[in-house]
């Protein structure tokens, strides 16, 4: 077809991989910070020194040093991890949890979909921050909670997706097929119907992530998610503000990196949604 | 029609309902922490009891949540855990604090969604289409609080043009009240303006390519006619809906904006009731913001209804 010989559909096509690579290379990024972070900060994130106090960035602390002396580049690496737990766990939750509730609700139909999709509807009602910040008051104040109150604010998104591509799964020939051959309803679901639905799932839960990140920022920024002596993006932001006037770096420094984050993980969901699904594309 | 917004109204009232036993339930599953932080830490148990007896806080779940339920209904919103002041007036204070927030806030990002995701799909592929989309991408990463903190760090501590946070009621200083608002308003308008702004260019050329238009063309409308009167009223339908979720997000969002610049609105009243567990701060707080959101969900539903006969028609086949 094509004059080089190769089939234009198997040639690599950068233009159609283009936002995964950025968003990947973001991400990677990130995740490199977070999974190597005792090996490559330069400092403790916890060790401070009073004579180092609110130094502005130098070649021996290239991002500065915060109020209690503290390196920021260090604490900005160790945030990483914490940011990414609380946002793997919650996006696992919410991923699990509305998966099932969905295809369940779109198998068994009827009055089982009508109850768990009206649940959903409730708590999709709610704007998510107010939710996951009336979870916290519940649950109490720790990291551990947060990933939790996230979780469960993804649940519904998740559901209503899963519940949609599982209702045009159910219509095809082959689930029809392994009904005839006796399959039992959870064979079926977990051999049929989820690993036809894994897809434009993985989409979402790339920009939830995204979402993961800035909830849990918000939520420790209000003192409600990690808790200090421990360095997340949020209660860093949060000091950093006490200090604007004399040490911007530790206003400015926590929010880049919740930006290159989360601007990673969008890009990443967007390049895979234009991936999976080309019609989506404009 | 009038079957439709009698419906959509049942429907209001039964999600307002369910909503308000969720945040009930949800805020005093746990008895005890508010004792706790009311009394302080050394508080003994006999006080503890005492606290809680008095409040009713010992009774089951469903009691409480029906004396509560009557109590709301009739605008008594209960006392406050910490300082025994009454809930009510308090919320009716801070009510125009947040909206006026909302609203400014909402207005931000319309006005900057709506023209530049039309003339987007408009120039699509082109240089101006590609700079939109790349200014969506940037500020839908941008977290809101710390925007917030990034105006405050140019126009307060460097310009030094607007005051860092406080609020004066419009109608006693409108110059005033309009420094104050704009850096939280647009903290939170500029990061909602992103969604839209993809939004209404993907509404708009999906309906741009669409055959209507094309007929609209060929019978030899301008382009001014077609896209003013045909184009925008239809892509408006899709935009309208994501809209009001825009809307719900960012109406729980004004929680951190507020407590940053020190608005004294209904998020800073459910951070308060969170930080101290004051429950019946927290859940009048929380149950405010909730109205407000399921109404503004209404109002678009209805709205596009209006704009789009057959969903009318749609809902009761």
């Amino acid at each position: 077809m094509s004059l080089s010989g190769l089939d234009p559909q198997t040639r690599f096509d950068f233009g159609r991989w283009r936002l995964v690579i950025i968003g990947g290379l973001l991400v990677g990024l990130v995740l490199a910070a977070a999974i190597f972070a005792p090996w490559i900060a330069p400092y403790s994130p916890l060790e401070f020194d009073v004579v180092e106090m609110l130094q502005p960035p130098s070649t021996a602390h290239w991002l500065g040093t915060d109020e209690l002396g503290r390196d920021v580049l260090s604490r900005a690496i160790y945030a990483a991890r914490i940011s990414m737990q609380v946002a793997l766990l919650a996006v696992t939750v919410g991923l699990v949890g509305g998966t099932l509730i969905g295809t369940i609700a779109a198998y068994f139909g009827g009055w089982v979909d009508a109850i768990l999709m009206r649940t959903m509807d409730l708590l999709f009602s709610f704007p998510a921050i107010l939710l996951a910040v009336v979870l916290m008051a519940s649950l109490g104040n720790s990291v551990w909670n947060a990933m939790i109150a996230i979780g469960l604010v993804f649940i519904p998104g998740f559901s209503r997706l899963a519940r949609a591509s599982t209702q045009s799964v159910l219509r095809q020939q082959y689930v029809e097929a392994a009904r005839t051959i006796g399959m039992s309803d959870v064979q079926i679901i977990f051999r049929e119907i989820l690993p036809n639905i894994v897809a434009p799932l993985l989409v979402e839960a790339a920009v939830a992530f995204a979402y993961a990140v800035l909830l849990e920022s918000a939520l420790s920024f209000l003192g409600l998610g990690a808790q200090p002596p421990d360095a997340s993006w949020g209660n860093m932001l949060s000091t950093g503000r006490g200090f604007m006037a004399q040490a911007p770096w530790l206003s400015l420094v926590p929010g880049m990196a919740m930006f290159i984050c989360v601007l990673g993980f969008n890009l990443l969901g967007d390049g895979l949604r234009d991936v999976f699904d080309p019609h989506m594309r404009h | 029609m009038f079957r439709f917004l009698l419906a959509r109204l049942a429907a209001f009232a039964l999600t307002l309902l369910a909503a308000s036993a969720v945040l009930f339930v949800t805020i005093n599953v746990l008895p005890g922490s508010a004792a706790k932080s009311a009394l302080g830490i050394n508080a003994t148990p006999q006080a503890i009891q005492r606290f809680e007896a008095e409040r009713g806080l010992d009774r089951p779940l469903w009691e409480q949540y029906g004396e509560w339920l009557g109590r709301t209904l009739q605008g008594d919103f209960g006392t406050s855990f910490q300082n025994s002041v009454a809930v009510g007036p308090d919320l009716l204070k801070r009510l125009p604090v947040t909206l006026e927030l909302a609203v400014l806030a909402f207005l931000i990002a319309n006005l900057i969604a709506l023209p530049l995701g039309a003339l987007a799909a408009r120039k699509h592929g082109k240089g101006l289409d590609r700079s939109v989309t790349f200014l969506a991408t940037i500020l839908g990463a941008v977290p809101n609080f710390w925007l917030a903190t990034l105006l405050v760090l140019v126009f307060t501590l460097t310009l030094r043009w607007l005051p860092p946070g406080g609020f004066t009621p419009f109608a006693a200083d409108p110059l005033m009240n309009l420094k104050q608002m704009i850096m939280p308003a647009l903290s939170l308008g500029l990061v909602s303006s992103a969604l839209l702004i993809r939004i209404m260019r993907a509404s708009m050329l999906e309906i741009l390519s669409s055959d209507f238009i094309r007929t609209a063309e060929a019978k030899g409308a301008n382009a001014r006619t077609v896209v003013m009167r045909h184009a925008l009223r239809n892509a408006l339908i899709p935009y309208l809906n994501v809209a009001a979720v825009e809307f719900g997000f960012l109406f729980g969002s004004v929680v951190v904006i507020e407590d940053i610049f020190r608005l004294p609105g209904l998020g800073s009243f459910v951070l308060v009731g969170i930080i101290n567990r004051d429950y019946p701060v927290l859940l009048a707080g929380a149950l405010a913001i909730t109205v407000f959101v399921l109404v503004v969900n209404l109002v678009v539903d209805i709205a596009a209804g209006l704009l789009d006969p057959r969903q009318v028609k749609g809902r009761h086949a």
